[in-house]
């Protein structure tokens, strides 16, 4: 009999020759990617696990084993209302943002099943496709079950079929980076720059968060999706090398346009859940200094080793590690009946914390807060509505995130004429990227568009219910209903 | 009505006003502090700008020279140290 090593390339990387169609015919570049090369280019291709599907079926089951050892102990009511109040809007954050985006992977990589340019990327890219199924069904699984404590864990599901603002913005971001990629830009921009370069270490971070609050079903899940994550996040690497190789121009702006894509998105999730949705005594670390030690470092060496620059916006990004969740996090406050999750305003002590991790930018972020305060000490507990904004908001047309960035002194909105159209962008890398491809980005409408085309309404009872899909029910308020220890409603903020 | 994004100094969000054209720059400006004032106090003296010039606040909207859609800013005005 064989051994492993005798039969697997047998099993994942056989190639043979076409007879009765050409290359570029079972292979089209639109559908393949660019840079189109004939299949000796891509013959060297490989990547480290060279995982069996026998193997991996045997080792997923003992993952999903766990997962559900996990669940049979821990999904008792007690077990969910121990946690703390805040950290459950981190999960409703996570709940809805995750799965039916790993879900859009299974296309990505079944793309590249079909049309990968070598057998044993088509292989590795068959596991990777079984792998985000999988992470679609646990946490809908584990996430959605919890909508028996709140109905708003629904949108666990209902998340990316709604037209909320913050769906539209994934839904962007997904569409295009999930399914409607190719191959080639599939494998550069979601397991290279998004799986490599963040989300495979934010689920380190994420587990190791978890930990310390004491949620073990979460720490479970995320460590038991992560485990995958590390294995088919090896495609993109080999695919960067040859196209870094032919087309380095093609290559350096896939990295930069996904990379400054995904920290956009990335900074409101893990960000919120890192400095606000964490209780103080639970941080380890700030999203800042997660960001450098684990995210930054890691993605410059891996640009190194690829022999590629460091995107040319690199000082508007260092800057956002400093602003940008924080901006978005005082704003969505402001319009928590937007979303589907809680929000917390941070005390005295967090905003110690904030102000030490954040010696450049608290002095501009703490006045906000000074302010949603006061409103809070004139307002009676729960009357969310007196501690909200009205207007209604900016949205950036390539990001379709609203207007954030920058820093409260200034702004770095900026809007361009194109096409007879008037288009408003929340920074100078966004605009770049819709400048390099208008064509993709010019039709699409924010939510300010739609508004004014009269698709949505502009009263935002009406928004929020009728366009976005939330009630009174599931709407976002304040956790703690404004009723803050250090909220003195006699006397001042203490 | 002509819709504007609007920025107040020391906000950390870009808001849409919609400016009508009779209305003049000065009442615009206080519009736009109202708009903001869940997450920024109204200020004493303000002055707007477009485009980095600054707008004379009893000009009327229509004659300000803005269109649809552009960037105009809300800016405290710090008295100068005598």
């Amino acid at each position: 009999m064989l051994k492993r090593d005798e039969w697997i390339d047998l099993a994942r990387k056989l190639e043979w020759e076409l007879s009765y169609v050409s290359e570029r015919e079972a292979f089209p570049e639109i559908v393949s990617g660019r840079t189109w090369l004939p299949q000796q280019e891509w013959a060297g291709w490989d990547e480290p696990y060279r995982t069996t599907y026998a193997e991996y079926v045997a080792n997923q089951h003992e993952k999903d084993r766990s997962v559900y050892a996990v669940r049979a102990a821990l999904g008792k009511p007690s077990d969910y209302e121990r946690l703390p109040r805040e950290w459950l809007d981190a999960l409703k954050l996570h709940a809805a943002t995750l799965p039916l985006a790993e879900f859009a992977a299974v296309v990505g990589n079944l793309r590249a099943v079909r049309f990968g340019r070598d057998s044993a990327w088509r292989s590795t890219a068959t596991l990777g496709a079984l792998d985000e199924l999988r992470h679609t069904h646990i946490p809908l699984l584990l996430m959605h079950e919890l909508v028996r404590h709140s109905a708003q864990f629904d949108w666990t599901h209902r998340f990316y079929h709604s037209n909320d603002w913050v769906a539209i913005a994934a839904r962007h971001y997904a569409d295009e980076l999930l399914l409607a990629s190719t191959p080639i830009d599939f494998a550069i921009a979601t397991n290279f720059v998004l799986e490599t370069g963040f989300t495979n270490l934010q689920f380190v971070g994420l587990s190791a968060l978890a930990h310390d609050v004491g949620d073990r079903m979460f720490e479970t899940m995320v460590t038991s999706i992560q485990s995958d994550e590390a294995r088919h996040s090896q495609i993109g690497g080999p695919v960067l090398e040859k196209v870094v190789q032919h087309d380095r121009a093609y290559a350096q702006y896939l990295v930069d346009k996904w990379f400054w894509r995904s920290w956009l998105l990335f900074a409101i999730v893990t960000g919120f859940a890192m400095d606000y949705l964490t209780p103080l005594e639970s941080r380890s670390q700030s999203f800042k200094e997660f960001m450098q030690e684990w995210v930054v470092d890691q993605f410059m060496r891996m640009l190194d080793e690829h022999g590629l620059d460091k995107p040319w916006y690199w000082p508007i990004f260092e800057q956002a590690l400093d602003y940008y969740h924080h901006m978005v996090y005082a704003s969505a406050y402001t319009y928590r009946s937007t979303v589907w999750f809680n929000f917390v305003v941070p005390g005295p002590a967090e905003r110690t914390w904030l102000r030490q991790k954040y010696p450049r930018s608290w002095d501009d972020i703490d006045p906000v807060w000074n302010r949603i305060t006061e409103r809070w000490r004139e307002a009676d507990p729960g009357n969310d509505f007196s501690v909200h904004g009205t207007a209604i908001v900016g949205f950036c047309d390539l990001c379709q995130i609203v207007l954030c960035a920058g820093t409260p002194r200034n702004n770095s909105a900026t809007t361009l004429r194109h096409g007879g159209r008037k288009y408003v962008f929340c920074s100078e890398p966004c605009r770049w990227i819709f400048e390099r491809e208008p064509e993709r980005y010019g039709a699409h409408r924010d939510v300010v568009k739609r508004v004014l085309a009269g698709e949505a309404p502009a009263n935002l009872v009406a928004l929020l219910r009728r366009y976005f899909g939330l009630s009174f029910e599931t709407w976002g308020k304040d956790a703690y209903r404004g009723e803050y220890a250090w909220i003195d409603r006699d006397g001042g903020a203490r | 009505m002509i819709p504007l994004y609007g920025f107040v100094e020391g906000d950390t969000l870009g808001i849409l006003v919609l400016a009508y054209e009779t209305e003049t720059v000065a009442e615009l400006a206080s519009k736009l502090q109202d708009a903001a004032s869940v997450r920024v106090a109204r200020r004493g003296r303000v002055e707007l700008l477009h485009e980095g010039r600054v707008l004379e606040s009893r000009c009327p909207i229509a004659a300000a020279g803005i269109e649809p859609l552009d960037r105009i800013d809300l800016r405290v005005v710090h008295d100068m140290p005598k």
